[in-house]
């Protein structure tokens, strides 16, 4: 670590005419000879509609992970020991119980609230608040944004999407209160500006001049970037310089898409500014997360990689069957070979995701290790819509609170809530309650 | 019957006999709709009783469940408890389970929950410690859910029942519903004829439940039916074989054994009506000894299904062989 003369406040930025810029933990940002690392402790929720091919998913042991993973979790091999994955965990108001169908109504409102989800197709939505946003309620006032809801499929907020359960509990990861979903951005441009437009300190009219001008954000604060970079150590001016590199690249990204004019799927909503192809999709916009992550813009976020019964086509892996009637297999192999390249596609896309975490350096630690990361799904088998022994996998190590690369098998029915409520302990967050959960997840933690 | 069979929830150490009728009679009035398995809850016992459980879970049922459909057996997992010797034998057979491993059986507190949540309305059978059932009370939401959904909780009294007292008397003091307490007497006028076993249970050899009877105790002895009774008085309280007494409380004595007080209180003994002990006993033989048969389709799908008078009534017991039982052992 540089020792500098004077420490970096956390929450500088950039400025510029009409731009401000977050900055990432640079070593200058920690008071020299601190015994510990500042780093604050991520949250995030990578939502996967529609289950698992569990056959292809679950470690056949418990323990230590071995080098050769089950096929879908085979792109996390590299990583292995930077991810713990969690078997047996149940949410039980996913299920049938007295009401019967309409499974993907219930399954991913009722796997981040732990509570009954009130059907209805109509505006008197009933739920609770999300795992995330007990999270955001308690922190995010540390933070520019309280959170981050990020998804790869445009939201909708009415309609009766499954049996009588409106949209809104479908295409919604994230709920503040019992009635308010929180819609999650799926254009990358908007998730840009979010970032590093208007909604943190750009005026509409400066953002709108700069717009006209087609300026980066970047050419925006050139000035003030110059000015930090004079009384930076040379690791923090490489962090610097990686840091607005990436949002550059970004940027350019942003902008190509927006240009795009290819159709996804001719039965899918495309957002505009959407890359056609799922991998650049999910690199686009989970891109953006790390960086907000890396600049400390947010602590938490929730990622739909998809909505529940979501029904997008893969083409660009051989897939053009709509995700959801696939999983409807039935046993037939066909369909369930391609339910397993799909799993893997979402995998593989997650895991790059993650390295990038691991190697975004972050003081002593970095970035994978300064955070929790839950990849998971309501359903486990899709065909049957079963909601209990969950496909669970959390990334990071919380800042040294759990010690990952295991496969840890919790008895049956053991609420999934009660995996949210260890993880917002970690961030101090310590409600008496997470939905139906009956504790913290013993052995899980290293305290 | 009623139209929507009631849910059951079993909290039972699974250490005795009637403990093992008893979860047949369950199992055996799901088959005839009369009511339908919450969930079961090995407290007091270890691995080999939950798996004694699901061993007899799936012999009286037809075809495979799924989470949504069944719930996995629970278990306490209390490091030091000793095994229930009559599950060994039963255990040690070759008989079709699906519980592999601890990890298999579940959470104890929230399958004691989730049981009753998987039916409009329930019963809660209490024989085994009432550790986790007070647990589960501080759940959230979860006494109100009793109280909505339970429609009685049954204490079960018993020369082996509660070692834990404190959470017993958080059960009586904070439970929602109405409390009926089955005493002790009420299982020892009530005596499994042991001479009669093999031919009970002729339609199926070997059979987990005449294992773990026979490893019990040296044969013959006749076994007092606790669990059973009470389960039949949960399931069918307007049977007209039990009277109940004026409200009061249950207090345990020096011994450790339960007593009920009349007096104040919210629960309510039941006593066997003297006349009809030996049609109860017939009753409660015929439940948890007849051959399992697999239910007609509901209404609306070929009509329903069941008999007339359901698991604790007389009926045939002719029908398909269920999964759980090899065709080389069933007759």
């Amino acid at each position: 670590m540089i020792v500098t003369k004077k420490a970096i406040h956390r929450r500088t930025m950039l400025k510029g005419l009409g731009a401000a810029l977050s900055l990432p933990l640079l070593d200058s940002m920690i008071p020299a000879f601190a015994e510990a690392s500042t780093a604050p402790v991520r949250l995030a929720w990578f939502y996967l509609p529609n289950g698992i091919d569990m056959r292809n998913w679950t470690p056949p042991a418990e323990g230590a992970l071995p080098a050769e993973l089950p096929n879908i979790l085979a792109p996390f091999s590299s990583i292995r020991n930077d991810v713990t994955v969690i078997s047996n965990l149940t949410a039980n108001w996913g299920r049938p119980l007295q009401v019967g169908a309409g499974d993907h109504g219930r399954a991913l409102a009722a796997y981040m609230t732990g509570v009954e989800v009130y059907r209805t197709a109509g505006a008197d939505l009933k739920l609770t608040t999300s795992a995330d946003q007990i999270a955001a309620r308690a922190n995010g006032s540390q933070t520019a944004l309280p959170s981050l809801e990020i998804g790869l499929e445009e939201a909708r907020m009415t309609g009766n999407c499954d049996n009588g359960y409106s949209c809104a509990y479908t295409y919604n990861v994230s709920w503040k209160t019992e009635t308010q979903p929180l819609p999650p951005i799926s254009d990358p441009k908007n998730l840009f500006e979010r970032l590093f437009g208007s909604d943190i300190a750009e005026s509409p009219a400066a953002h709108a001049k700069r717009l006209a001008m087609r300026q980066s954000i970047l050419d925006s604060v050139l000035g003030d970037t110059h000015k930090m970079e004079a009384n930076l150590g040379p690791s923090d001016r490489r962090k610097l310089d990686e840091y607005l590199t990436s949002v550059r690249e970004i940027e350019q990204q942003v902008e190509k898409a927006s240009k795009s004019t290819t159709i996804i799927d001719p039965g899918m909503d495309k957002p505009f500014g959407v890359p056609p192809e799922y991998a650049d999709y999910f690199r686009l916009m989970s891109d953006m997360l790390l960086v907000a992550f890396k600049a400390d813009i947010t602590r938490i976020s929730t990622f739909m990689i998809g909505r529940e019964g979501s029904t997008r086509a893969y083409p660009e892996i051989g897939v053009p069957d709509g995700h959801h009637p696939l999983t409807h297999h039935m046993g037939n192999m066909d369909m369930l070979e391609k339910v397993r390249q799909i799993n893997v596609l979402h995998a593989t896309a997650m895991a790059a995701f993650l390295k990038k975490m691991k190697e975004t350096k972050e003081g002593d630690s970095n970035l994978l290790d300064n955070s929790l990361i839950v990849y998971g799904s309501g359903l486990s088998d899709g065909n049957v819509h079963t909601h209990d022994q969950l496909p669970t996998l959390l990334a990071g190590k919380g800042g040294g609170y759990i010690n990952p690369g295991r496969h840890i098998i919790y008895q049956r029915e053991t609420p999934v809530a009660n995996l949210f409520a260890t993880m917002l302990e970690r961030v101090g967050v310590r409600p008496e309650h997470v939905g139906d959960s009956t504790g913290r997840l013993a052995g899980l933690t290293l305290s | 019957m009623a139209d929507t069979p009631i849910g059951v929830v079993y909290n039972t150490s699974m250490t005795r006999p009637d403990a093992a009728l008893a979860l047949a009679a369950m199992y055996l009035g799901e088959l005839k709709r009369e009511s339908h398995m919450g969930a079961v809850c090995v407290v007091g016992a270890g691995f080999n009783a939950a798996l004694f459980c699901d061993i007899i879970g799936k012999m009286y049922s037809f075809g495979q469940k799924n989470g949504n459909q069944a719930l996995a057996v629970g278990l306490a997992i209390e490091p030091g408890v000793p095994d229930s010797p009559m599950v060994k034998t039963a255990v040690e057979h070759n008989y079709p389970r699906t519980l592999q491993r601890v990890q298999d059986t579940s959470l104890p507190e929230a399958v004691l929950r989730n049981g009753v949540i998987f039916n409009t309305d329930s019963v809660v059978i209490l024989s085994g410690p009432a550790t986790y059932l007070a647990k589960s009370l501080d759940l959230q939401g979860t006494k109100d859910l009793y109280k909505a959904r339970v429609k009685r909780l049954v204490i079960v009294d018993s020369p082996t029942q509660d070692k834990d007292a404190a959470a017993l008397r958080k059960v009586i003091a904070e439970w929602p519903t109405p409390i009926f307490f089955s005493p002790k007497a009420v299982g020892d006028a009530l005596l499994f004829p042991g001479a009669n076993l093999d031919k009970a249970f002729a339609w199926a050899q070997p059979h987990p439940i005449v294992d773990a009877y026979k490893a019990y105790k040296t044969m013959p002895y006749d076994a007092p039916l606790y669990d059973l009774a009470a389960t039949h008085y949960a399931v069918h309280p307007d049977s007209g074989f039990f009277t109940l007494s004026a409200s009061g409380n249950v207090v345990r004595a020096d011994d450790g054994s339960m007593r009920f007080v009349p007096g104040s209180g919210n629960v309510k003994a039941i006593a066997i009506d003297p006349a009809k002990k030996a049609d109860l006993l017939a009753a409660l033989i015929t439940a948890s000894t007849e051959k399992p048969v697999q239910p007609a389709p509901p209404a609306g799908r070929g009509g329903r299904g069941g008999s007339g008078r359901g698991a604790f009534g007389a009926s045939g017991g002719r029908g398909v062989i269920p999964q759980g039982i090899p065709p080389a052992i069933a007759k």
